[in-house]
């Protein structure tokens, strides 16, 4: 069942636009929107919520046309980076600040709060006032403030952007059981490609006040529409010509590197290849796996905490890898040292251009 | 090349004017004896004029903050055609002498349609304590405006949108988020309201006549016997109004002390 639908949705804000988005998510999934910074996350997703009119298209909410009800009308919550919460209530009275609107008896609404405190973890902080909070905590308080009156859609505009990774992390789970528990739909505006790996069932990505991509996490990951949505989830792309069809396996001739790629693509045509930099395999030893397996030169290695940047060259190709910083040090890594590659035929994903 | 420090030289200037300023009060409480306090407020005329200006500057002070509430608003959050313009309207009273303010206030209520409209319902404001009330409310309402909008100003507009976003219309959402989240600013504006209608005097003077143990405010006050030559009973009313003003900066620096929500 479809929860939300955005039709041609275009919106004017001064000098900025959001053009033409289209979007559909279906009840219970979770949904992804990453893009770079001005590409109009909040203002898309603050329009959902109802805090700018849009002036064509339109949104429909569980079947209702909802593009000009008020905010308080579309039965939608939203979660902020810098969490929102009522300076002058305690936690208590903010949750329940949530909840008056739809729970009037007294008795379910405290035991509403005690459930969804229990769960978000923030039952021993009821009583505090939200400045004496840390901003994990506070971030766990407005998503239970958010989700207690069980709206039809939650939206998060970068909910951990202003958290530490560690407490990202138990963020991200407390987020998973209770989007379970309260069987909720949600778009999440996020920056970081962790979130969409670990959250989300679709991603959308957006550019420019329009959506660029949108589909499975699997299916954008690995097929990327464009360069930019390429460069943006950070794949590599390369160019090049079928020479040979083997069965379900075909050689492309990248330059002058052959790859193994399993496709049913027979054609002789020029075709391009992404491959993700975690399915590139490094040895220092050459591999016995035939065709798929070349030789490269350590270009570049970015250390990027717990997992090591590696751009290889050979030739004209430039691939970027992801290794864990241990590999590298086992390996013995070093700038100019050179290596053999492999690439597995079923990572290399093709786009019949 | 030892001269005097900047920072030095500031604070000395600092000190200076506010010795000097500080010895004019002075001057003030010691040109007459207690007792000569304690006879004055016993006057009739201290008393009448002491128990206008508090109704007067009340009612004043209510309507401002009344009126100044949904403007302020307004001015800090919407935007609409012709907005600077009305700003720019609003601010006049706080630049211009209060003297054209009484002038322009008494041809609007006493030459126009509206004073027409106004006399035949019975309502009359000129050279009456009602004028007294219209004069001080203009003359507070700009610096209500002021500090009001800048308290609503420094109110994330997202609280609003979040609990717009629970279910609560706009109304309810300006009752239960905006205004405690700008109680501070509520209370400052109060008190520089009050302030300003108890002690507005050329608007004052100008539209309800200044009349003795009439339209006697407490500036009157100082200002009639001054006239009279009657030095301890201006004296008298000088002092009451520095009580009040002394009040009102001690609420101010309470409220706008760093206690102002985010
Ligand atoms: N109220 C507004 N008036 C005019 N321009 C706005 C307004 N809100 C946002 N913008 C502009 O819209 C663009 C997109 O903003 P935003 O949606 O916040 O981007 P992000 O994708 O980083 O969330 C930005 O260029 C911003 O300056
Ligand atoms: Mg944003």
């Amino acid at each position: 069942m479809e929860m939300i639908r955005l039709e041609n949705l275009s919106v004017a804000l001064g000098q900025f636009h959001l053009r033409n988005i289209n979007l559909a998510v279906e009840k219970g999934e979770y949904v992804c929107i990453i893009g770079p910074t001005g590409a109009g996350k909040t203002v898309l997703i603050e329009t959902i919520a109802g805090f700018h009119k849009p002036y064509k298209g339109r949104i429909i909410l569980d079947g209702d046309d909802i593009t000009s009800k008020p905010p308080e009308k579309r039965g939608i919550s939203i979660v902020y980076q810098d969490y929102m919460l009522f300076p002058h209530m305690t936690v208590y009275e903010n949750i329940a600040y949530g909840a008056k609107k739809k729970i009037r008896d007294k008795r379910i609404l405290e035991e509403e709060i005690e459930r969804i405190a229990h769960i978000m973890g923030i039952s021993h902080l009821l009583n505090r006032k939200p400045e004496t909070l840390s901003g994990g905590e506070q971030q766990r308080v407005a998503i239970a403030r958010a989700i207690i009156s069980k709206p039809k859609l939650l939206l998060m505009d970068e909910p951990f952007s202003a958290l530490d990774t560690r407490t990202t992390e138990k963020l991200r789970d407390f987020v998973k059981r209770v989007a379970t528990e309260y069987d909720l739909t949600i778009i999440h505006v996020t920056h970081d490609i962790v979130d969409v790996w670990s959250l989300a069932d679709k991603v959308a990505i957006m550019n420019n006040g329009t959506i660029i991509q949108y589909g499975e996490v699997e299916e954008v990951f690995s097929k990327p529409a464009d360069d930019f949505v390429a460069e943006f989830i950070d794949i590599n792309i390369l160019e090049g010509e079928i020479t040979e069809v083997l069965g379900e396996m075909v050689l492309v001739k990248v330059g002058d590197t052959i790859l193994r790629v399993k496709t049913n693509t027979t054609t002789g045509h020029r075709i391009r290849i992404f491959i993700r930099p975690e399915d590139i395999y490094i040895s220092n030893t050459p591999p016995d796996y035939g065709p798929g397996c070349f030789r490269a030169v350590v270009e570049k290695i970015l250390e990027n905490g717990p997992y090591v940047q590696l751009f290889l060259s050979r030739n004209n190709i430039v691939l970027k890898a992801v290794l864990t910083r241990g590999y590298v040090r086992c390996l013995g890594l070093a700038r100019g040292k050179h290596v053999y590659v492999y690439i597995r035929p079923e990572n290399v994903r093709v786009a019949e251009t | 090349m030892a001269f005097l420090k900047f920072s030095t030289l500031c604070i000395i200037i600092a000190l200076m004017v506010s010795l000097i300023l500080f010895s004019a009060f002075i001057a003030l409480l010691v040109m007459i004896t207690p007792t000569d306090f304690i006879r004055s407020l016993e006057t009739k005329e201290m008393q009448y004029s002491l128990r206008l200006t508090i109704t007067t500057s009340l009612t004043a002070t209510f309507l401002a903050i009344i009126i100044g509430i949904p403007v302020a608003y307004a001015l800090a959050r919407k935007e609409f055609p012709g907005k600077n313009l009305v700003k720019t309207i609003l601010d006049l009273p706080m630049a211009m002498p209060e003297i054209v303010l009484g002038i322009t206030l008494l041809l609007l209520f006493g030459h126009t349609p509206l004073a027409q409209l106004l006399s035949m319902i019975g309502i009359k404001i000129v050279f009456s304590p009602l004028g007294i009330v219209v004069a001080q409310f203009f003359s507070a309402l700009p610096y209500t405006l002021r500090i009001l909008s800048s308290s609503y100003e420094t109110i994330n507009p997202r609280y609003e949108l979040v609990s717009r976003s629970l279910g609560y219309g706009e109304l309810e959402t300006f009752v239960r988020i905006t205004l405690p989240l700008s109680k501070a600013g509520l209370i400052a504006s109060t008190a520089v309201a009050f302030a300003r209608s108890v002690g507005a005097f050329g608007a004052v003077l100008i539209l309800a006549g200044g009349i003795y143990m009439v339209t006697e405010t407490l500036p009157i006050t100082l200002y009639l016997n001054i006239s009279y030559g009657n030095l301890s009973m201006a004296v008298s009313a000088g002092i009451l109004l520095i009580i009040a003003s002394f009040i009102t900066i001690f609420i101010i620096e309470k409220m706008g002390g760093g206690k102002l929500w985010r």
